[in-house]
């Protein structure tokens, strides 16, 4: 755990590090993506030292399954799912606009240790029906409470991500909302999660 | 094959006792700690009440959240009434926090409340959930603070809050709107002695069973292997929800049952009328 730490220390400092001459692009045309929402500004970079490896919680090949089993890319007809640039795109277009929002549906304790910038932790378990105040999260998404139930036409695009292809807390979410009426058009899902993110070197916050 | 079962079995049942086992835990703490804040400080506070309020056996309520129908005469609202009960014994300088199960935290609110200020930060918009009320101290709460701090007898008490409730200067919890219209505030004063008297170490109120008296009637209905009692109340003049609770549960707390059991002559627990007749859901 402390190696996680560590790990995660020195990619922040990375990123914090000055940002000319950039050896290690987003992609070939641009080197960093920057983006407000409301108050905030978040940048996005990647790690310079083309030496860098991953070590700790997210270098580990063998986690046991069942549990932490191989998730599938489409989890459902119509959630599409995206790579990282995608996700980029997503958080300069839609999250900065206030159309989307990036969901963390990872259990806060995981959030709090690294996320991707402009995400909310919307833990899986906040999502699922047995929740009793679920109704509150899904007017917060822009679902609007009407006489025949709630009403999903102005709700926000949402791209989710959890720790990665391993873990299941993103398709949990997604199926928890997709059963409480959320259109699946309205959802993709960032299946390789915190874990790809990091792998690639980019920038994460901790929240 | 069997191995993996056994394990995914192992997991979701470590899943569950730790769902479980959460809530408790927090919760237990904090009684104990509250025990003893209170205990210590009961003794010199409780003096000026019992002689303006009569002890009864009611105690406290949590009503849960829900629309209030329109057009009715005194404007109610969902508080808790525990919560209002426990306001005002705040007011008096009694620090006590009621009913324990009612201060549990739920770690689901918990959650939801902190999804919401994430999903407020990044929108602007914080959407408030239903279950938080405001916290600040309601006119009622303040009403009743300042007649008893003057020593003022139910009586007094009862004509000042139903005048206020009715100029609309204060709202009042639902289950204390009677069948006339009024504020049954009885069963607030009796919460109010309740509550201290729980925060003192004295025991729950007792669960009375009432199957004789005006408007009780008890059916007994024989079925293949055991008869089954089903006792009714017709709604008499001066009733509230909240005193009914109590006439038949010895605790206001208990109100939702009745409330449920009756939704379809009852459109909101304000909306209490003399004769209707009452199913009463045994505990």
């Amino acid at each position: 755990m402390r190696a996680f730490f560590a790990t995660i220390g020195v990619l922040t400092a990375m990123s914090a590090a000055p940002t000319n001459a950039q050896n290690v692009q987003i992609s070939s045309d641009v080197d960093s993506v920057s983006f407000s929402v409301g108050a905030n500004s978040f940048t996005i970079t990647r790690t310079q030292d083309t030496a860098a490896i991953l070590e700790g919680e997210f270098a580990k090949t063998s986690r046991p399954c069942p549990e932490f089993c191989i998730q599938p890319m489409i989890v459902t007809a119509g959630v599409a799912p995206l790579g990282e640039l995608e996700v980029i795109a997503f958080l300069e277009n839609e999250v900065s606009a206030g159309t989307g929002l990036l969901l963390d549906a990872r259990l806060p304790d995981w959030f709090a240790k690294a996320a991707i910038p402009a995400a909310v932790n919307v833990p899986f378990a906040a999502l699922a029906a047995d929740n009793p105040y679920q109704t509150d999260i899904l007017r917060a998404l822009g679902a609007v409470e009407t006489a025949d139930g709630l009403d999903f036409s102005n709700v926000k695009s949402l791209v989710i991500y959890d720790n990665g292809a391993w873990d299941a807390q993103a398709t949990r979410a997604i199926t928890a909302l997709i059963a409480a009426g959320y259109p699946p058009a309205m959802i993709q899902n960032y299946r390789g999660g915190l874990e790809d993110w990091l792998h690639l070197g980019l920038s994460v916050v901790l929240p | 094959m069997i191995r993996s079962i056994v394990a995914l079995f192992v997991f979701a049942v470590a899943l569950c006792a730790y769902i479980v086992m959460q809530p408790d835990k927090g919760g237990r703490q904090a009684n104990a700690e509250r025990a003893a804040v209170t205990r210590a400080q009961t003794d010199s506070i409780l003096g000026p009440i019992p002689d303006a309020i009569a002890p009864t056996n009611a105690a406290l309520i949590q009503a849960p959240v829900r629309n209030t129908a329109p057009g009715l005469a005194l404007e109610t609202e969902h508080t808790q009434m525990e919560r209002t009960a426990a306001n005002v014994l705040a007011g008096l300088g009694l620090n006590v926090e009621p009913n324990p199960n009612a201060d549990r935290v739920d770690p689901m609110q918990e959650m939801t409340a902190s999804v919401l200020s994430g999903i407020g930060a990044i929108t602007g918009n914080r959407v408030k959930a239903g279950f938080e009320a405001p916290e600040a101290k309601s006119a009622l709460e303040l009403l009743v603070v300042k007649a008893l701090q003057e020593g003022q007898d139910d009586a007094y008490i009862n004509t000042i809050v139903n005048a206020a409730a009715k100029a609309g200067e204060i709202s009042v919890p639902d289950i204390l709107v009677t069948s006339d219209g009024d504020v049954d505030t009885a069963v607030l004063l009796s919460s109010i002695i309740s509550q201290a008297q729980i925060a003192a170490g004295g025991p729950a109120p007792a669960v009375p069973n009432v199957t004789t008296g005006e408007g009780v009637e008890v059916r007994v209905v024989q079925r293949a292997t055991q008869a089954e009692q089903y006792r009714f109340y017709t709604v008499n003049q001066g009733d509230s929800l909240g005193a009914i609770a109590v006439k038949f549960y010895g605790s206001v707390d208990k109100f939702s049952l009745i409330y449920e059991a009756n939704r379809q002559i009852l459109s909101s627990p304000n909306a209490i009328k003399v004769g209707q007749r009452l199913a009463i859901p045994s505990l």
